[in-house]
């Protein structure tokens, strides 16, 4: 049966993305109230089969990362994708001149455990994680697949695109609420930002979260995130023509607009189906 | 597309095997406990791996590697090497099951990991500690260095909303001076103030529904325009928990608005 991820991450293969996956795992798996056995095994697992990307997926150059994750009735499934020569099943690659033990520990710890050699280069496992008392959740549209996959090629493309080095899609708005703040904080964190700043940068990833929903032309929250030392830059979108503007406006009521007072520069960038929202939120110091 | 379930590798590297398959059968035949500690240095590193892997940071490093130990010596003695795998590929889940275990035991499956909670409130004091030292909030990278502790442990640490639904926001504390008073009284002293300024005419019926002391942070954050350091100092809070309050009553703002 097709079915539509509830995230999607894409990123370049470096050792400290790995952390960017892990917390938006977290997210799911709070979203979820999944035990801190079950989000271990799940944590545990995935950022084996991401270092093994890491480490061996582009002979020592960077490329991309892709994870999908998918919640189901029953279990959690998590795709982990490169375009290299893909993860070592061998088990010869090594760490400190051991055999590699990153394979034997995802096929502990998943309820399944497979590797797919992709045509066209690149590897794919896929690991699935029992999770029987997993809170239920909305179903998801099914996106339009064009546009999910045009998108993460644009993010992908190299250095040189204007893309964001991490690119998620978040549904439904649960997911999106677990999972953006703490994706956030992981990057800001690594661009320097100060734990005050890190709090608004979750506050302002809350207020984007929740009110999306009525404002994202398609199934799927995109965000865009590019970072440079106290600096992060945020792209939202696909947004219906119009919502922009109501995205920043959106308030608590009798309080100032919160996005607005706690991002630095905005600016909403229309295209030819509708707009994105574009924030920059600074950390001065 | 081809698609293979992945097995555990089936050859061995040469040598290596050799000799483990003679150390397997000096202890798990003759008893040699000479050859029971060669295969336990040999595999320490393992056990030490996966220790790391599994419980990062969970619990104490010391008691995982324990638990991880035992493990590697229950995998010594019941590896059965003319099955033809390789120790590792039968240690690795032996290990791992005997840490899950562990963690089943020590109430893992219904509570937040102890060890993650203790976490936050060290981070949350050190926050306090550095701002006041510094005279501005740090950043994540200095806390990870003050506290020794990876970084991605103080994100979880700002993260750690259930961490601290178990501190008490009335639980004594002590204030600059050193002077204990309950948080509560603090707090009324401030709101007394601001309760004399009149409200501005946006300050809706939705707002009214929340207590005075979010309400007072969410003025001092949107409209004061204070940062959460300066609104923490002012109310006798820690920036976290400021921030705890900020998100949870945006929250709550919302979930009204939204029913009204």
């Amino acid at each position: 049966m097709a079915r539509a991820p509830n995230v999607c991450l894409s990123l370049v293969s470096k050792p400290e993305n790995v952390v960017v996956v892990r917390q938006a795992l977290t997210g799911v798996a709070e979203c979820l109230s999944l035990n801190a056995i079950e989000t271990n095994d799940l944590n545990t697992a995935v950022s084996e089969a991401c270092n093994n990307v890491v480490m061996h997926a582009y002979d020592g150059e960077e490329g991309p990362l892709e994870v999908d994750v998918y919640v189901l009735a029953d279990a959690v499934q998590v795709l982990v994708r490169d375009r290299g020569r893909g993860i070592d099943t061998r088990a010869e690659s090594s760490e400190e001149g051991r055999p590699g033990i990153g394979m034997p520990v995802i096929d502990a710890l998943a309820r399944n455990a497979e590797f797919t050699q992709r045509e066209g280069g690149g590897t794919e496992v896929r690991m699935e994680f029992a999770t029987p008392d997993a809170k239920p959740l909305d179903p998801v549209e099914r996106p339009d697949e064009a546009t999910m996959k045009a998108e993460r090629r644009s993010a992908l493309a190299g250095q040189s695109d204007p893309a964001g080095e991490v690119v998620l899609k978040l549904a439904p708005d649960a997911i999106a609420r677990a999972v953006l703040p703490r994706v956030l904080s992981t990057l800001a964190a690594r661009a320097h930002f100060s734990t005050d700043r890190i709090s608004d940068i979750q506050i302002v990833a809350d207020v984007l979260a929740a009110n999306a929903g009525d404002s994202i032309d398609g199934s799927h929250m995109g965000v865009e995130v590019t970072t440079t030392p106290r600096r992060l830059e945020l792209r939202v979108g696909p947004l219906h023509a119009g919502h922009g503007e109501s995205l920043l406006a959106a308030a608590a009521d009798g309080l100032a607009p919160v996005v607005e007072r706690l991002t630095d520069v905005t600016r909403v960038a229309p295209d030819d189906s509708g707009e994105t929202l574009e924030l920059q939120l600074i950390d001065r110091r | 597309m081809p698609s293979m379930t992945i097995a555990p590798p089936k050859r061995s590297t040469p040598g290596v095997a050799r000799d483990d398959a003679t150390l397997f059968v000096r202890w798990q035949q003759q008893g040699d406990e000479a050859a029971r500690e060669a295969l336990v240095r040999q595999y320490m590193p393992l056990a030490r791996s996966l220790a790391r892997r599994y419980g990062r940071s969970s619990e104490p490093f010391e008691d995982l590697l324990q638990v991880a130990s035992l493990g590697l010596l229950k995998a010594i003695d019941r590896y059965d090497a003319d099955r033809g795998y390789p120790f590792a590929s039968f240690a690795v889940p032996t290990i791992l099951g005997e840490m899950r275990r562990y963690f089943r035991d020590s109430g893992w499956a219904v509570h937040v990991p102890r060890g993650a909670q203790e976490r936050a409130l060290k981070v949350r004091d050190a926050q306090e500690r550095l701002a006041n030292e510094r005279g501005r909030a740090p950043t994540v990278n200095q806390l990870a260095e003050y506290l020794e502790f990876d970084t991605e442990d103080v994100v979880d640490a700002l993260q750690a909303v259930e961490a601290y639904e178990t501190l008490s926001l009335d639980a004594p504390r002590p204030r600059a001076d050193g002077e204990v008073v309950a948080y509560g009284a603090t707090f009324g002293e401030v709101d007394d103030r601001y309760e004399l300024v009149e409200l501005d005419a946006t300050v809706t019926a939705v707002l009214k529904h929340l207590p005075a002391r979010e309400r007072l942070i969410l003025r001092m954050r949107f409209v004061d325009d204070l940062t959460q350091t300066e609104i923490a100092e002012r109310i006798g809070l820690s920036q976290m928990q400021v921030s705890r309050l900020l998100r949870r009553s945006l929250e709550q703002l919302r979930t009204l608005t939204h029913s009204s």
